[in-house]
């Protein structure tokens, strides 16, 4: 059995590997480099940038540490660059081994499909290759989205794949997009010395979250002195020789060094030969995959972010691994219930299952337990008191339904909720279990005492 | 201000009308109730509020908290000291703790609102002994 993938991102390289687990000669196509955009646009560059922001953060409030730090301190945006490149090396690296361990075929080029069970590559290298294979995956994944009138040209107007190789911090920084990459950028720079001010078309920063959380964020933003500015639109860019002045809907107009535009992210499935065998694209281009993975062509799938829907690397590698299974001949689907989220702001934010909205537009009665972190000794200890934990459970069952949490390691705490949702736990089944003191999980504890207004240490209501 | 001539405002806060404007702040309980004080989140100028709805959040290490707007009218001026410097609030909370000046909307009612003695008396029978 012959599996062709093309994408080694989150998606294809973990096909691959499950695919040559299960016994199946596997190739994977690459077109740019292994581990995609989650390795080397993405995810962990990111957290290599947060990492260098948080020691930067603690530092300046060493005093309030008891700690005596002689001389400035400050970021050395290449030195931090040279960090996040050296941690990405290592993971490619990795990645590569892992497919030479498992005897998975890598060709570094670019993939295009000619026919049934036909993909023509060209090699980065020069030449081109071949292939006649039983079963093809396609997780090709996505790229920045750019505004069509102002384009991205990695000098002025920047991606975020630029944001991750800037050469110097600067100075004045604008994000239009407060979503989750926008957020994390802007807190990361903002900590870096730049003057941060976004822009965002809906009514609130990171709209997908829940709204409590969603205010908590804002209320952050502003305690760093990010300014933030929601219900507006961008009319017009102009691009000086020194500057750029942004024209809002509202009228007002913002002149930044760099603009990052962070609105979302394009399916990358034009080119691919998916015409050559009449694979189904939606609207927005997204190839079209049941939660089986496959497409409307017999023995040809797709995974992670090229199928659209939600765009995390994790689900990428779980739709990556079921489209494998399936693939050689398994019977296996995704659960797209269960997806925990993970926000790289200054405080995190994890969260998973249903937010307070969607739980009563499906018509359902709720109870809501929450929990301050400041109320927890281990976050005073910390010095990280800003956050809350908020548990969304059924009235009736008692059952889990959504967990949202911003504070403190919050992308870590959210999965101790994600396992109970998974497993139809309740708020009680949490309570009930002895959490470790002094550590921040209590806080999940409490809350889901809160649940029923019993929680030890809250005030009476 | 001097806390015996202010009004008062049941969710504790305390405000000082002179011609159409309302100087606010948080009355000293609420400082002593919430601990010491790390942010206010101060309303952008503009702002327009109305009485009994939240004018702003404060959060004090114990406590976030909604500070209650005891009149109706738009926010002319704000204390932007609070911003680096939150403690005021604890430290002088009818003095230089002034969070906002509000200019009250035309025929807006201010009877709501309690004298120092009243304020004192609904904090003894009615608030301390909950």
């Amino acid at each position: 059995m012959k599996v062709t993938i093309l994408g080694a991102g989150p998606g294809g390289y973990v096909a691959a590997i499950r695919a040559a687990q299960l016994g199946a000669e596997v190739i994977v196509v690459e077109e740019s480099e292994v581990g995609g955009t989650c390795l080397n646009r993405g995810c962990i560059p990111t957290k290599a940038l947060v990492a260098s922001a948080e020691v930067l953060d603690k530092a300046k409030k060493a005093k309030d540490f008891g700690l005596e730090l002689s001389g400035e301190v400050s970021a050395n945006i290449q030195k931090i660059i040279e960090r996040k490149n050296k941690i990405v090396g290592i993971q490619v690296k990795g990645i590569r081994g892992l497919f030479k361990s498992w005897g998975v075929r890598i060709l570094d080029g670019r993939g295009v499909i000619t026919g049934p069970g036909k993909i023509s590559v060209t090699l980065k290298d020069g030449g081109a290759e071949e292939i006649e294979t039983d079963k093809i995956i396609i997780a090709t994944g996505s790229r920045p989205a750019q505004i069509p009138i102002f384009p991205f040209d990695g000098e002025k107007i920047l991606s975020s794949t630029d944001a991750l190789n800037l050469e110097e911090i600067p100075k004045r920084l604008l994000v239009i997009g407060a979503g989750v990459i926008g957020c994390e950028f802007a807190f990361i720079y903002k900590e870096f010395g730049s003057e941060v001010t976004m822009v965002e078309m809906m009514p609130k920063a990171v709209s997908t979250e829940d709204e409590e959380i969603s205010a908590v964020l804002e209320r952050e933003l502003k305690k760093k002195k990010i300014k933030l500015l929601t219900n507006i639109k961008m009319e017009k860019i102009e691009v000086k020789e020194d500057s750029v002045q942004a024209f809002l809907s509202d009228g007002k107009t913002i002149e930044a060094d760099k603009v990052l535009v962070s609105i979302g992210r394009a399916m990358n499935s034009e080119n691919l030969g998916l015409e050559s065998i009449g694979v189904k694209t939606g609207q927005r281009g997204e190839i079209i995959a049941n939660s089986r993975m496959e497409t409307n062509v017999d023995g040809v799938y797709a995974a992670g972010d090229v199928t659209g829907g939600i765009m995390l690397a994790h689900l990428a590698s779980k739709e990556g691994v079921v489209a494998a299974e399936n693939a050689v001949g398994g019977d296996s689907a995704v659960n797209y219930d269960v997806v925990p989220a993970a926000i790289f702001t200054s405080p995190e934010i994890g969260s998973v299952g249903l937010r307070e909205k969607q739980a009563v537009e499906k018509g359902l009665k709720v109870r809501i337990g929450r929990f301050q972190f400041r109320a927890l000794g281990k976050a005073h200890a910390m010095g990280e008191i800003a956050g809350i934990v908020k548990l969304i459970a059924d009235e009736e069952s008692d059952k889990l339904l959504g967990a949202h949490i911003i504070g403190p390691h919050a992308s870590d705490l959210v999965h101790e909720a994600a396992l109970a949702i998974e497993k139809g736990l309740t708020a009680r089944d949490i309570a009930h279990m002895i959490h470790a003191h002094p550590t921040l999980a209590e806080g999940i504890m409490e809350a889901a005492e809160d649940v029923h207004d019993s929680a030890i240490h809250m005030p009476k209501k | 201000m001097d806390p015996e001539n202010l009004k008062y405002h049941k969710e504790h806060t305390w405000v000082n009308i002179s011609g159409n404007k309302a100087t606010i702040g948080i009355t000293g309980y609420a400082q002593e109730s919430l601990g010491d004080i790390v942010y206010i989140d101060l309303p952008e100028l503009e702002t327009s509020t109305e009485a009994n709805t939240e004018l702003t959040e404060i959060e004090s290490t114990k406590a976030t908290a909604s500070v209650i707007s005891p009149v109706t009218g738009s926010v002319v001026e704000v204390n932007e000291e609070l911003s680096d410097a939150p403690e005021i609030l604890n430290e002088d909370p009818y003095g230089k703790g002034w969070i906002a000046v509000i200019e009250v909307e035309e025929g807006a009612d201010t009877n709501d609102l309690m004298d120092a003695s009243d304020y004192e008396k609904y904090l003894e029978e009615e608030v301390k002994l909950k």
